[in-house]
């Protein structure tokens, strides 16, 4: 219990869960006001899942990572959990909408972009830093969503994943491999070791 | 000062300005079709992006903010002699410029594009231009407050998330253009036709809303008692209030500009004129022109200029009907700057005999008006590659096209004596100049 206490404080989940929460609140209250029907835009979606993946972002590294490598524990299913965590709290908090009267859904969609976004955050982490994480997934999504791309190509479909519709498959693809590639790279490897700043 | 400020602009200035510059050139040469026709249509295509610009000025300045915080610097910097407004002043000055220099760069990279051809820069894209500008500088100033009021590790990537939902969603909470105009610096800013203008009015009420912001901003990094905090709100709101007035209330965001539509004309006869907004086209137009009316010289009462068709069509009382001595043709741009498909503009000036049937209320027989045109040049009707698409639906076989159709009336032509087929061309002519139906008359027994 005293080393879940520490690793949450070191990792200053707290004002994750603050900003988290605080910004569900936000934009659920926005879409219920002005939206004229229950269910979100998807881009509005896209862009709550990309918040609650980016506000996540600088939980993946503690103050001093490398003096943390030396500790005698295992780290790799440490972190995978801490990501496996962050995974279920971010699907919980956005599927928590959907009994209300502004949906952000489809569930299929929610899952797979809170896979993909944080698995590109786990790639950020675990190249440029904890602190930097929050670069990728913000770089791929916000570009991805000024350009909808609603054609067959599947290069097109790959490149606006997180735009795409629930049942495209390329985006789907898409988002496993960068969900499993973040989860590997970052359980394995622990965030890259930068000076903070 | 000069040291301190190189200092501070290679520190927080240049990494923000060198993503900016990137992705907005970038985002602008994959869509180089938006900006290609000239120097306004470059503005209002990057002001569009300003989408993604300024919520990526808001996450730099905050994130800058942030490693400073992180970098624990703050109380070394206190323990200095210079009192701390002209600390702020020279983050602010190095942050401020960067950004607005990388604005004023993707300018520059991307104009080199169309600097051969592009030759209309009214003042009104000088001045939308450098809204953007203020726009990214009030956008990463903001980012600097907020992010050192909030020093926190998420505070950079929220109020980026954040900055782009409102960017997106704030304008389409109002009903009025000019209230959305004023709600984002992005919004309205699709071009749909190549006279647009965005009047100078705008630009200022515009201006004057992200001056106020960045005052705000600098006063929120200037104070540091929560109690003279309080006066950011003044120059927002009185920005805000000075905007409202300035901004015409009656604003269109499809303003067209009328000295952009004024004809710009060859100095030797016979002329060719095309609009002021396409006036480095005209060299390339002029043989195509000149050899069209050429060829409508065997027509009795044949046209003496050709002419750009400047009408817009979005107001069909003003609609211009060109007259028996001009052909209209309309200029397209293409991705290079220079005339969209050339090779099809002769085509084009010839059909219905140069006498064109655009904006005519019942349309007219573009198969007829190809295949008089066909005659004219002696070429075989080709399909052209701006003729829309038929959509087939399910169990249905497509019509054939207007060119295979054309071609079926040109070959018949062919046939007749040469003074009955001048006669039938003539009268398809007479058709599309007063707007009656054309059918028949190429391919009737009799006329």
């Amino acid at each position: 219990m005293r080393y879940l206490a520490l690793h949450l404080r070191s990792r200053r989940v707290p004002a994750a869960l603050v900003a988290a929460a605080g910004g569900t609140l936000l934009m659920w209250s926005v879409v219920a006001a002005f939206s004229a029907v229950p269910d979100a835009d998807p881009t509005m979606v896209v862009l709550l899942v990309l918040l609650l993946a980016a506000s996540s972002a600088h939980t993946l590294g503690g103050p001093d990572d490398a003096l943390e490598r030396t500790g005698a524990r295992r780290w790799p299913p440490l972190r995978a959990v801490h990501l496996l965590v962050a995974f279920a709290l971010i699907t919980g908090l956005v599927l928590a909408t959907l009994p209300t009267g502004a949906r952000f859904g489809p569930a299929t969609m929610v899952v797979r972009d809170t896979a993909g976004l944080l698995g590109l955050t786990a790639v950020g982490a675990a190249t440029l830093g904890a602190a930097r994480s929050w670069f990728v997934p913000l770089a791929w999504t916000l570009p991805a969503l000024m350009f909808p791309f609603a054609g067959d190509s599947v290069a097109g479909r790959i490149l606006t994943w997180p735009s795409q519709p629930p049942d495209s498959h390329a985006a789907a693809v898409t988002a496993a491999v960068a969900a499993i590639a973040g989860l590997a790279v970052y359980a394995l490897r622990g965030p890259a070791l930068r000076n903070p700043g | 000062m000069s040291r301190a400020f190189a200092v501070q602009f290679r520190r927080f200035g240049l990494p923000g300005a060198t993503v900016l510059l990137l992705a907005g050139a970038g985002l602008l040469y994959t869509v180089r079709w938006e900006w290609s026709p000239g120097w306004m249509s470059l503005v209002m295509s990057q002001r569009t992006y300003l989408m993604l610009s300024c919520p990526v000025a808001i996450g730099v300045g905050a994130w800058l903010a942030r490693r400073e915080h992180r970098a624990k610097v703050a109380e070394l910097f206190a323990a200095t002699p210079r009192p701390r407004h002209q600390r702020v002043l020279l983050t602010l000055a190095a942050v401020g410029g960067a950004v607005g220099l990388a604005q004023v760069a993707v300018l520059v990279v991307t104009g080199a594009w169309i600097a051969s051809t592009a030759r209309y820069l009214p003042g009104e894209a000088i001045a939308a231009a450098g809204v953007g500008v203020l726009a990214v500088i009030a956008s990463a100033w903001l980012g600097t407050a907020l992010g050192r009021l909030a020093s926190t590790p998420v505070t950079a990537p929220v109020l980026a998330v954040a900055g782009f939902a409102a960017i997106l969603s704030v304008p389409l909470a109002f009903h009025e253009d000019w209230q959305s105009t004023l709600a984002s610096p992005a919004w309205g800013m699709n071009q749909f036709i190549e006279y647009q203008t965005i009047p100078g009015r705008v630009s200022a009420a515009q201006a004057i809303l992200a001056a106020g912001v960045a005052v705000a901003a600098a006063i929120l990094l200037a104070t540091s008692r929560w109690r003279t905090r309080t006066a950011a709100f003044l120059p927002i709101v009185l920005g805000l209030a000075l905007a409202v007035t300035v901004m015409p209330h009656d604003y269109d965001r499809v303003t067209i500009d009328p000295v952009a539509q004024q004809p710009v004309c060859t100095a030797d006869t016979p002329r060719v004129c095309v609009a002021r907004a396409h006036a480095g086209l005209l060299d390339e137009v002029t043989p195509h022109a000149r050899q069209a009316l050429a060829l409508l010289a065997k027509l009795p009462d044949p046209p003496t200029s050709v002419v750009e068709n400047t009408n817009t069509y979005l107001d069909e009382s003003t609609i211009v009907r060109y007259g028996a001595d001009t052909v209209p043709f309309d200029v397209e741009v293409g991705d290079d700057g220079h005339l969209k498909h050339p090779e099809f503009l002769l085509d084009r000036m010839l059909d219905s005999g140069g006498a064109s049937a655009a904006g005519c209320p019942n349309g007219f027989d573009v198969a007829t008006g190809m295949a008089a045109g066909a005659w004219l040049s002696g070429r075989q009707p080709r399909p052209d590659p701006n003729a829309g698409t038929y959509v087939v639906g399910p169990g249905e076989t497509p019509p054939p096209g207007d060119d295979v159709v054309a071609t079926r009336l040109w070959e018949r032509l062919r046939t007749l004596p040469e003074a009955e087929a001048l006669a039938r061309v003539e009268a398809v002519r007479r058709a599309a100049l007063e707007c009656v139906d054309a059918r028949g008359l190429l391919d009737g027994d009799t006329r």
